[in-house]
């Protein structure tokens, strides 16, 4: 299991070729993976040459059937991204600078830390996750309020669960973001984030049960075994 | 950025090649300029048509499913970005993805394995039937023969036949993780041979 593997979803992406949650689970990796994107750009330029040796001509009725269409058909609005950093500033404003300049020494070195994980481990253990036949993948439903994103990837014969959080806001002081494995009998903690990264968490953990539901609420710090606060992210099995 | 792209928006601007031309009329389209569409359509329906064509097969699903193409393209129009590739490759990527998902949805409602993997078989001889006209076509043909037997069918039977690499992995006969590294190798290949632009 090695990188190798990663890029060989690339590929197979590229060619529409993976089924429908492996294709989620490539897409919330690839957007943070600079050589698969990079890949996947390239192969696409690829197979645009093949569709190009394969055009033909469209019946002359699919154009006015597309313009009658188009005319009342609303657009969607150009993406625009930042609404989550005035949030941050936001919520950063009322950690206190004393706080903030501890924070920050702690994202750099986690950051440190992390970009090493980030472009080897990480990368080998969701491409060994994704090629078990029962690899399932979820987003989480975010009902906090503010942004952020969290899928889980998981396969029970494998007995290991991948964690991704995109573009989350710091929790608040003292708190950490906790997850959850929910089974007919339990509630599981599974992991507790680490406060001092930054906005985007990839994790491998092990997961021996069979979930129903993933969830994640805000805990004290340090984590705790029995959930104690309301259900900010949930996707049920 | 925004200036740049406004600029080359203009109609009156000189002749662009043909991917800035799409992209160009895509960015118009995405303001709402019905009549870049219409162009936008002129230049990009035989791709789109003949990529669903190839994986849906039937000409009157063919239609519906481009169709459903184009009308996406005009929703999403606005958030075209060049940056991820041209206008022209993005009409493919997405009109393959449909075409997959026509496929894939009618697949499991029934099973089609034998016949469409019979049909993959003739189809490669379509394919180079097909290629004879166009200097496109022929580099796409000789490419293709770059490639060994397995990667050819391994990428023609995902691409052309809309099967899923573990589904190709059944068709052939071979494991999973070898159809992996014959589609990465077989793209490489092809990337080799026909460049990665476009």
């Amino acid at each position: 299991m090695s990188d190798i593997d990663v890029h060989h979803l690339a590929a197979a992406y590229a060619l529409d070729a993976l089924d429908h949650h492996e294709r989620q689970a490539f897409e919330a990796h690839y957007e943070a993976c600079e050589v698969c994107r990079a890949d996947v750009l390239e192969f696409r330029d690829t197979m645009m040459h093949v569709a190009a040796s394969l055009a033909t001509p469209a019946p002359a009725s699919l154009k006015s059937k597309v313009m009658a269409e188009i005319a009342t058909t609303r657009q969607l609005s150009p993406s625009v991204s930042p609404i989550d950093m005035s949030r941050r500033r936001q919520m950063r404003s009322l950690t206190g600078v004393l706080a903030l300049a501890a924070a920050m020494v702690a994202i750099v070195v986690g950051v440190v830390v992390f970009t090493g994980r980030d472009t080897t481990t990480y990368s080998d253990e969701l491409a060994r996750v994704l090629e078990q036949s029962d690899a399932r993948v979820v987003d989480l439903e975010n009902k906090s309020g503010t942004s952020g994103s969290f899928k889980v990837a998981w396969s029970g014969t494998l007995g290991e669960a991948v964690l991704i959080g995109e573009n989350l806001p710091p929790a608040p002081q003292d708190k950490a973001y906790e997850l959850w494995l929910i089974t007919p009998d339990e509630t599981k903690a599974m992991y507790v984030l680490d406060p001092a990264t930054d906005g985007n968490v990839h994790r491998t953990m092990k997961a021996t049960a069979d979930p129903t539901a993933w969830a994640i609420t805000v805990e004290p710090r340090a984590g705790t075994p029995v959930a104690t606060g309301d259900i900010i992210y949930v996707a049920t099995v | 950025m925004g200036v740049l792209r406004t600029i080359r928006a203009r109609p009156a601007d000189p002749p662009l090649d043909d991917g800035d031309r799409a992209g160009a009329l895509l960015r118009r389209a995405g303001r709402g300029d019905q009549a870049a569409f219409a162009q936008l359509f002129d230049e990009l329906s035989p791709v789109v048509y003949g990529v669903v064509l190839k994986v849906v097969r039937d000409p009157s699903q063919a239609e519906e499913v481009a169709q459903e193409v184009f009308v996406e393209l005009w929703r999403l129009a606005a958030r075209f970005d060049g940056t991820k590739g041209t206008a022209r490759s993005w009409a493919a990527t997405l009109a393959h993805r449909r075409a997959i998902d026509r496929v894939r949805s009618e697949q499991a409602s029934r099973d089609r394995q034998d016949r469409d993997a019979a049909q993959t078989v003739r189809d490669h001889d379509v394919v180079v039937a097909e290629v004879e006209s166009s200097i496109d076509q022929a580099r796409v043909r000789r490419a293709l023969t770059q490639l060994s037997d397995l990667q050819r069918e391994a990428v023609e039977l995902a691409y052309f036949g809309g099967h899923t690499y573990r589904e190709v992995a059944v068709l052939l006969d071979v494991a999973e993780g070898t159809v992996k590294s014959r589609i990465r190798d077989g793209l490489i290949r092809l990337r080799d041979e026909l460049g990665g632009e476009s």
